[in-house]
């Protein structure tokens, strides 16, 4: 069944779509991330215009994170307050992320640029996760019993920082100024890759940060609720392209998935899951890379006016 | 006398119009369709265009000696055709060209090969064919000036002949009697929106005798419209309102699956 998409104007296969949705909702699910950072590049892979997947996986988001969030408020496991600074810096990031957004995609160096930072992005956290997770596999079997307590990084600069904060939920007192910096830095990506930043967000806070894991991925998520909406909102009002069909078919497979993920993740060890998701971060860096490198089937590229964005 | 010269001056009138009426032929043509309605299941579309040729030489138009080109003319605009070049180990858009009055698309309709039909120095002087838009007339746009035939705007007929934007069919167009024909367009899923012209040439040994221009227009509707214009046009509130709906998708898995 073929549906017509308003914004990205075309036409395309409703059922392609909401599979697409569930199996990237499933992943998510089962290893506890946004999913953005996967969703982006099959949209793109599907012949979705980019600055429209871009702007369209950003609304889809705040499904998931909303629908992730609210579970983790029930248990009490948001810290609100620590939420709320990252949030700051998350505006400021998107509000600069979007006008890069234009910037690049009236130069028509948009595709390139995200390609570039999803391969970076994603060749580091996933060598770093494949690496540590596989350690933790091998020590676990070498000791015979539960995999030992992951100890944090040494990251003492960061806690010799000025503006100190006091975060009773996290038992942390940590000054402003690195969280408002991650805050940022996750809200440019935000805007110019189409993620939730989840991977890079939960690795930084509890690396960094040291803020405990219990409260790392509910926190993380409260975040995302508001940064992917603010996002969402500016690139409706700067580049027009957020298609609201398309984020609604993605969003309702997307939240099916995740259950369905959720479920079959708890079989797994901790360990195994993070191994996984690193293999897959991984293959989705290798294919993205190689499209820049092969030489490509067709050189040339037409685009009109209204899409290059320069009106 | 004075009778004798009216008589011969009203048969001099009579050949003279009789003489002309050789070169005076008429087309006149119809489309199917005023609008073309791209709702949230369309997929394409077959539109119909009928015509007929008007005050033939009738041995000429016996002999099927007459022959129609159907243009069909999107909006025109502007496009830009960017070229990968490999920079570092990696390819990146290098250099690029933009072209204006460009139609968002294009399809020519006939009943053979349009070079059988006129000349290609006629063709592209009146701009006729997609390997001749470079020639439209200069009522029409300035396409003259950009459309060169280099390795750019070679590869921006290509790409849109790709995607079905550009198009020739030479085989479209059937007489159904020797003074009537009809053609029929099969639009594109990917047909761009708005007014599309439909200009018919009339041909007859090669010279090009007359032309009929009609429209019709494709447009969103209902509520791919609804959307498309509130997009655009209330942005702000589009974007409150993408943000309601995913909450409220979000809020009901929540609520659905926390049964479970």
């Amino acid at each position: 069944m073929s549906i017509y998409l308003p914004i990205a104007e075309m036409s395309v296969n409703i059922w392609i779509l909401f599979g697409m949705g569930a199996a990237v909702g499933f992943l998510s699910g089962m290893f506890g991330v946004g999913g953005g950072f996967l969703m982006t590049p099959l949209l793109i892979f599907y012949n979705i215009p980019p600055a429209v997947a871009v702007a369209t996986e950003a609304n889809q988001i705040v499904a998931s994170s909303f629908s992730g969030a609210l579970a983790h408020l029930r248990k009490g496991t948001v810290d609100i307050k620590l939420g709320l600074m990252l949030l700051v810096g998350g505006i400021i990031g998107s509000t600069l992320g979007v006008y890069i957004f234009s910037e690049l995609r009236e130069i028509g160096q948009l595709d390139l640029i995200i390609s570039l930072l999803y391969v970076v992005f994603l060749g580091a956290i996933g060598t770093l996760m494949t690496v540590e997770s596989l350690r933790a596999i091998q020590k676990s079997r070498q000791n015979g019993g539960a995999a030992p307590k992951r100890r944090p990084g040494h990251s003492g600069w960061i806690h010799k920082l000025p503006l100190k904060v006091k975060f009773r939920k996290s038992k942390l007192v940590l000054s402003a100024i690195p969280i408002i910096a991650l805050g940022m830095l996750v809200g440019i990506l935000a805007a110019i890759m189409g993620v939730g930043g989840g991977f890079i967000m939960v690795p930084a806070m509890i690396y960094l940060l040291r803020v405990p894991t219990n409260v790392v991925i509910g926190t993380s998520l409260f975040q995302i609720i508001f940064v992917t909406a603010f996002t969402t909102i500016i690139q409706s009002t700067t580049n027009q392209t957020v298609d609201i069909v398309l984020a609604f078919i993605l969003m309702v497979g997307g939240v099916i998935g995740a259950q369905l993920g959720a479920a079959a993740g708890h079989k797994l060890k901790g360990e195994q899951l993070r191994a996984l998701l690193g293999l897959l971060v991984l293959a989705v860096c290798v294919r993205l890379g190689y499209d820049l490198v092969v030489t490509p089937s067709d050189l040339f590229s037409v685009i009109t006016a209204a899409e290059a964005g320069g009106h | 006398m004075i009778r004798i010269l009216s008589i011969l001056f009203m048969m001099f009138v009579t050949l003279a119009v009789t003489a002309s009426s050789y070169a005076a032929e008429k087309l006149q043509m119809g489309v199917s369709v005023d609008v073309v309605p791209i709702g949230s299941d369309f997929s394409g579309r077959d539109i119909v265009i009928f015509g007929a040729i008007e005050d033939a030489d009738q041995p000429a138009l016996f002999r099927g000696e007459y022959k129609v080109i159907i243009e069909v003319i999107g909006d025109l605009e502007e496009a830009i055709v960017r070229k990968k070049e490999r920079i570092g180990g990696i390819w990146v858009n290098a250099a690029a060209r933009k072209y204006e009055d460009v139609p968002s698309y294009y399809s020519v309709l006939s009943g053979s090969q349009i070079n059988d039909i006129a000349d290609p120095s006629l063709l592209s002087e009146k701009g006729i064919g997609v390997q001749f838009l470079k020639a439209r007339p200069a009522d029409r746009s300035n396409i003259a000036e950009f459309l060169t035939q280099g390795e750019f705007s070679t590869a921006l007929r290509r790409k849109r002949i790709e995607n079905g934007l550009f198009a020739e069919k030479p085989e479209a167009l059937q007489h159904i009697s020797p003074s009537l024909f009809r053609a029929t367009l099969p639009l594109p899923p990917n047909v761009p929106i708005g007014v599309h012209t439909v200009r018919a040439h009339l041909f007859l040994d090669g010279r090009r005798l007359d032309e009929v221009t009609k429209t019709f227009e494709v447009r969103k509707v209902g509520f791919e419209r609804w959307i498309y214009d509130l997009a655009h046009e209330q942005s702000f509130l589009y974007g409150i309102l993408a943000v309601l709906l995913a909450i409220f998708t979000g809020w009901s898995a929540n609520v659905i699956f926390r049964k479970n």
